[in-house]
């Protein structure tokens, strides 16, 4: 009997991903919620979020609140995340466009879920791969985020108020479940 | 024996080698099927066998089952058995494993390391350097050709920090891995500084570990470019001449920067005779790199400049500096004492500078 190929990967599964990532319960309606923006501090990203909180407290008059991210290549410490889970209804991240950090959003998208706060995490559609890769890691395959068109950063303000308006729809859906039953 | 194919009845089918020799249709086979499950960074693999990994492990006193790193985001672990089978993968002899668990202690002890940069946009590569008597003990290259190829310590202890990227910590090209275009030789790139013809302290030195001791310096680089001027005998025009190419907008995105200079022999040696110390060469060109807020502004880097002086640059003449300490512009001396070039290396993020002895086995 030869000597096997010894394989290189070793633990080929991701601690990360010890259990499945259940996905937050999702109110009827924005109505009133507390909608916390996490914004990465990738150029244009406040302003996207800025503008995306903007129209939601007009359209829904929800509270918002607004924290960076302590590190936008790596997901949030515990401990931000338990702040993030207690101050808020729902979150909305960004922007993610660039190799770690739309890795980065997709994670936080997925503990806040399991922490069961619902997420809208936006990335720029050149990340699709990667956030999808991030999301089956941590035991969430398929996670559902909303995506706009790459590049944002170098975007003028005019056209980053574009986009925030027009990924809006998406985050709403993302966030939101008609059938759950509520006074919405 | 020469083979000579331009006569003779061999010529069709090649020279047989010796009798002797291993089986190429199977050792084929094992590189194919190391190819097939996605073990592989393009190149062909040695596949390695449980006696070829035990080899590896003798080498060290740490156990099998030690974590020699992980990357939380991902929530992968590097251990000492996982990073001695990439590491025979990669080409590595069994006796060049203490070298790789220090490469990979020393670059795992970065910042930018353990963040994003194995996934970033940047595709940055690292750089190894090594310093002591492991050098000659394990035929590093020391002198010419300092980053090239030819040299099986040189080229494969970086390729074992690349292999344990990819398949102990699951970062694969257009997944995790998401380099725009990454940097040439991105895990190649291993220099043995040229000591005995460098007149300054060992690079190893500045990062804590004492000259004479084998230790392991590493860190990212986004790209290097050389400075070759072999044509003047003063040293200012020379450090002129590094002050230009650091200088260089392209590649600030911040506004500070951080470059390690690999200076060759001729040019260390140049500001040695002139009195220059490694800190005098890093002092005169932290004062001296930077730009005006006028020429930030002209270059298109205005967003970049601006956070960091306060936003009160604009079209100015004020002079803002892109090096602020010698921590972000280390000196390492490689290559061969043939003529004058130099290399300015781009750092990814920045660079502790920290040394990691080389372990040795009690």
């Amino acid at each position: 009997m030869p000597n096997a190929i010894l394989d290189p990967t070793g633990s080929v599964t991701s601690k990360a991903a010890a259990t499945a990532a259940p996905r937050a319960h999702r109110p009827a309606s924005l109505k009133g919620a507390r909608v916390g923006l996490l914004i990465n501090t990738k150029q244009n990203a406040r302003p996207f979020l800025d503008e995306v909180g903007r129209l939601l407290e007009e359209k829904y008059d929800v509270t918002l609140t607004k924290r960076t991210k302590v590190n936008y290549a790596v997901p949030e410490p515990e401990a931000v995340i338990k702040e993030l889970v207690a101050d808020n209804d729902v979150i909305i991240t960004g922007v993610g466009d660039c190799g770690s950090c739309s890795a980065a959003a997709a994670a936080d998208g997925v503990v806040l879920e399991s922490a069961g706060v619902p997420v809208a995490a936006i990335i720029t559609d050149s990340f699709i791969p990667t956030a999808d890769a991030m999301a089956a890691l941590r035991g969430a395959p398929g996670y559902k985020y909303a995506t706009t068109a790459h590049p944002v950063a170098v975007l003028t303000e005019d056209k980053v108020k574009e986009r925030a308006a027009q990924v809006l729809d998406d985050v709403v859906a993302l966030l939101t479940d008609p059938q759950t039953a509520g006074d919405a | 024996m020469t083979a000579d194919v331009t006569e003779g009845a061999a010529a069709d089918d090649g020279v047989p080698a010796a009798p002797e020799a291993p089986d190429p249709d199977e050792a084929q086979r094992a590189i194919e099927y190391c190819y097939d499950q996605g073990w592989s960074d393009g190149l062909p693999l040695v596949p390695v066998s449980k006696p070829l990994l035990e080899a590896f492990l003798a080498t060290t006193d740490k156990d099998p089952d030690e974590i020699i790193g992980s990357l939380e985001q991902v929530g992968r672990d590097v251990t000492v058995r996982t990073a001695a089978i990439n590491a025979g993968m990669a080409g590595c002899k069994p006796e060049y494993f203490p070298v790789v668990l220090a490469a990979f202690d020393a670059l795992m002890r970065e910042r930018a390391a353990r963040g994003g940069g194995f996934q970033s946009t940047s595709g940055p590569a690292p750089l190894v350097v090594v310093n002591g008597p492991i050098r000659k003990e394990l035929g590093f290259n020391t002198a010419g050709g300092a980053f090239g190829p030819g040299f099986r310590p040189n080229m494969t202890i970086p390729r074992a920090i690349g292999l344990m990227v990819r398949n102990a910590l699951g970062i694969h090209p257009h997944v995790l891995e998401q380099a725009t275009q990454g940097v040439p030789g991105r895990w190649n790139i291993c220099i043995a500084e040229n000591e005995e013809e460098s007149p300054w302290e060992p690079f190893a030195e500045n990062g804590g570990v004492p000259g004479g001791v084998s230790a392991v310096s590493a860190t990212l680089t986004r790209t290097m470019e050389f400075v070759d001027n072999r044509h003047t005998p003063n040293p200012e025009d020379v450090l002129r001449d590094f002050q230009d190419t650091i200088g260089r907008i392209g590649s600030l995105i911040f506004p500070q920067t951080s470059v390690a200079l690999v200076l060759c022999p001729e040019h260390a040696q140049m500001f040695a005779a002139a009195g220059l110390s490694k800190a005098d060469v890093q002092n005169w060109l932290i004062e001296r790199c930077g730009r005006t807020g006028r020429e930030f502004t002209s270059m298109g880097k205005a967003n970049v400049a601006r956070p960091g002086f306060n936003g009160e640059y604009e079209g100015d003449e004020a002079f803002h500096r892109i090096l602020s300490s010698p921590r972000q512009i280390p000196v390492i001396v490689a290559g061969a004492k043939n003529a004058a070039i130099s290399m300015v290396v781009r750092i990814f993020g920045e660079w502790s500078g920290t040394a990691v002895p080389v372990g040795e086995k009690k």
